[in-house]
């Protein structure tokens, strides 16, 4: 039955595209269609894609990438694409089982249309197994690297490389645009690192380990995390030595993202008398924070806030 | 210790309240049938916290509640009227029924509003640990009204009438529930809720036989079960509700087991017998899974040398010995190395000088190094202890017979003894 729909979805979709085809005036062509895991990497491959590419991000803007349960649907959108875009470093691991089932070998990885975005990124946090207990399970390195805004350099790197070897046609245009939107980057980058400055050291706490690239581009001290492990609450001795830590550190701002439980966070900001300052990890995760420039200018806006009690 | 008690002191009393309220309807709950209605009416909660979002209200807003209250007590409704199914079908069953319909409903809706997971989890995921003041005070009348009416129906018999009036009271039982489990999922969550229902009430009902007796043993029992679960969480460093459920799951088979004993020393001798012959065939059982894979996982050799590291001692010569140590401390030097390295790189975020990027893939290059090495050295380990197991499987495989053997002929010698023993007993008294 699911087959029998996939089917006419599949050839709904050929009759489309033929459709595009015919209707397109001449010397223009149909969008690549691109499949993303994640909102970043939406914003990402549209900022160097233009209007030739239409980018379909496969987890909701606003939902865990990292427990997304695929829908049936996901598989027709992977097969109608022509290229996919990844997180990578063991974020999206459901993604494989996707693109397996889909039975395009092109979109393998190794395959052409195949981005692992995590590619040449400077990896933070690379442990290997974990076995040092380190905050984060991720055995290849901490998977957060689209929150150091220089790292969409290497990301559109990988993206454009991609888009180039499949629409050749459109190489120079894709480079141009990714030229101009890194430029882009530079300038706000500069900007907030510059209002950032006055928190250069100033320590902070986190729920989850979502923050080390972003720390480090922008300075930050964080001092270690809620959790103990992803997903695990903390025990009472862990809570009661968080609060020295705290007291003894005078941390006055815990940073939580907003699908993080508040309890934990509420309850650690009432007893050290902290401030909760909540921060989009993904676009999508705060209204405000709709494409990768408004991400950080929501997160540098906050984090300010938080600890000058300047407007938004 | 001050900080033990600053930090549990409210946990306790708040674990203190909520067994008060849950032993009462645990013990209506058991009579009923309807062990994870709890359950059914959080998650129904649950679902209308999550609609009142999609309708632009805020969590902990009047209208969030109004929401979160409404469907609670619709599926109160639901629950009143399963007095009224057929006899062939357990209640049980349709109270599962309708958890897993109002959790699906719930993970459908918040499909479409990714941001509501938050508030969904807000009901569902209390944390005893870190309970407020306010929280306490906010629900303290609630359940003292509560309790109060149901002890009252509980005395008066009102719960146990037939025909409409018990309709009504079933819809007033149910209703009064889902306004308690709304907020003590919120307060300690699911699984802690869950177990401070049922599990002292059943302790009562092992233990006592009219129901004030039996409120009172489950009460009593259950503030112990808390502090010592509370206790534990604490010295253990493992999470606060998981260990509480623990704590009181021991403490259900610890009743059990005196019950078991007190009720009848026949039930007990057999208890102990099957145990008895039950561990013997387990230790029978793991020497010749030794013999037979000396290198494959020993579950029970395994377990013994985690708990008791000193038992390798017993086995290993002094040559194994010696690399397996080395090796345990290589494992701990290369360890403290990638710690090292760790605090480097996280200090370095704002201290100082930033790192530059090929520092840091070298940093990287080195942890990775430093895994690999002590995956090595965790091999070497492994290998050393396969081999010694190897060596002296035969001679583990035969003391192990040697024991059961001994084991079998006392119990058979105690046995014949205690027949004999009737035997000549009988004449006596008829002489």
């Amino acid at each position: 039955m699911i087959t029998f729909w996939i089917d006419r979805g599949r050839s709904a979709v050929r009759i489309l595209s033929l459709g595009f085809l015919l209707l397109a005036p001449p010397g223009t062509q149909a969008a690549l269609s691109v499949i993303t895991t994640t909102a970043n990497l939406q914003t990402l491959v549209e900022a160097v894609g233009g209007d030739r590419v239409s980018v379909v991000s496969l987890v909701p803007a606003g939902s865990n990438a990292e427990e997304y349960a695929p829908r049936p649907q996901d598989l027709d959108r992977i097969r109608g694409a022509s290229m996919v875009v990844r997180v990578g470093l063991d974020y999206d691991l459901w993604f494989d089982r996707l693109l397996r089932q889909s039975g395009k070998p092109s979109l393998l990885r190794g395959g052409p249309g195949h981005v692992d975005a995590s590619n040449a990124i400077v990896l933070l946090e690379v442990k290997g197994g974990g076995l040092s207990g380190g905050a984060h399970a991720h055995g290849a390195g901490n998977p957060h690297y689209w929150l150091d805004p220089v790292n969409a350099d290497v990301i559109t790197g990988n993206i454009v490389e991609a888009l180039a070897r499949l629409d050749s046609l459109n190489a120079k245009y894709y480079e141009q645009r990714r030229i101009d939107f890194l430029a882009r980057l530079e300038q706000r980058i500069h900007v907030w690192q510059l209002k950032l400055a006055p928190l250069t050291g100033k320590p902070l706490l986190t729920y989850h380990n979502n923050w080390p690239y972003f720390a480090r581009r922008f300075r930050l001290n964080f001092i270690g995390t809620i959790e103990p492990r992803p997903g695990i609450a903390p025990s009472p001795a862990a809570l009661a030595g968080l609060i020295r830590r705290m007291r003894e550190e005078q941390v006055s701002v815990i940073v939580r993202h907003p699908q993080e439980p508040s309890r934990d966070v509420d309850f650690l900001a009432r007893k050290v008398g902290a401030r909760v300052v909540i921060l989009a990890a993904s676009v999508g995760d705060l209204p405000q924070a709709q494409d990768y420039f408004s991400l950080f200018e929501t997160n540098v806006a906050a984090l300010t806030a938080a600890f000058f009690g300047v407007a938004r | 210790m001050n900080e033990f008690i600053e930090l549990l002191a409210l946990p306790f009393l708040a674990s203190l309240m909520l067994i008060g309220i849950h032993c009462q309807f645990g013990l209506q709950v058991l009579k009923r049938n309807v062990v994870f209605v709890d359950l059914a009416l959080a998650q129904c909660a649950a679902l209308g916290a999550t609609l009142a979002f999609m309708q632009g209200h805020m969590p902990q807003s009047a209208g969030a509640y109004a929401w979160s209250l409404g469907f609670a007590w619709s599926a109160a409704l639901i629950l009143s009227l399963i007095r009224y199914a057929p006899s062939r079908i357990p209640p049980e069953a349709l109270v599962g029924v309708l958890y897993v319909a109002s959790t699906a409903a719930a993970i459908l809706l918040i499909e479409k509003a990714p941001q509501g997971a938050e508030h969904l989890k807000q009901i569902l995921i209390g944390s005893v640990l870190t309970v407020s003041v306010d929280e306490l005070i906010r629900v303290v009348p609630l359940y003292v009204g509560i309790g109060f009416i149901l002890w009252l129906a509980a005395h008066r018999g009102w719960l146990e009438r037939t025909g409409f009036a018990g309709w009504v009271a079933d819809l007033g039982f149910y209703a009064a529930f889902g306004l308690v489990v709304t907020s003590s999922v919120a307060m300690a969550g699911v699984l802690l809720v869950f177990s401070f229902l049922i599990i002292p009430a059943l302790i009562g009902l092992l233990w006592a036989r009219t129901f004030g007796n039996q409120l009172l043993v489950g009460w009593g029992v259950g503030g112990l079960a808390a502090g010592t679960g509370l206790w534990a969480s604490y010295v253990l460093d493992t999470s606060t509700g998981a260990t509480m459920v623990c704590a009181f799951a021991l403490t259900l088979c610890i009743a059990l087991v005196a019950r078991v004993i007190a009720e009848a020393s026949k039930n007990f001798q057999m208890v102990s017998r099957v145990l008895g012959n039950f561990a013997v065939a387990v230790l029978l059982a793991s020497s010749v899974w030794l013999v037979a894979q000396p290198r494959a996982d020993q579950p029970l050799l395994d377990a013994t040398e985690a708990a008791w590291p000193s038992v390798r001692d017993a086995y290993f010569n002094v040559q194994e010995k010696g690399i397996y140590t080395e090796a345990e401390n290589y494992v701990k030097r290369y360890s403290a190395e990638m710690a090292r390295l760790t605090t480097l790189e996280a200090r370095s975020r704002w201290q100082g000088s930033a790192i530059d990027d090929e520092t840091i893939r070298k940093i990287s290059s080195f942890q990775q190094s430093y895994n690999e090495m002590i995956k090595g050295e965790r091999f070497v380990m492994h290998e050393i202890r396969s081999r010694a197991r190897e060596r002296l499987r035969w001679t583990a495989f035969f003391s192990a017979v040697v024991l059961c053997a001994v084991m079998l002929a006392l119990t058979l010698f105690w046995r014949g003894k205690f027949l004999s023993s009737r035997r000549s007993t009988v004449p006596i008294r008829s002489e």
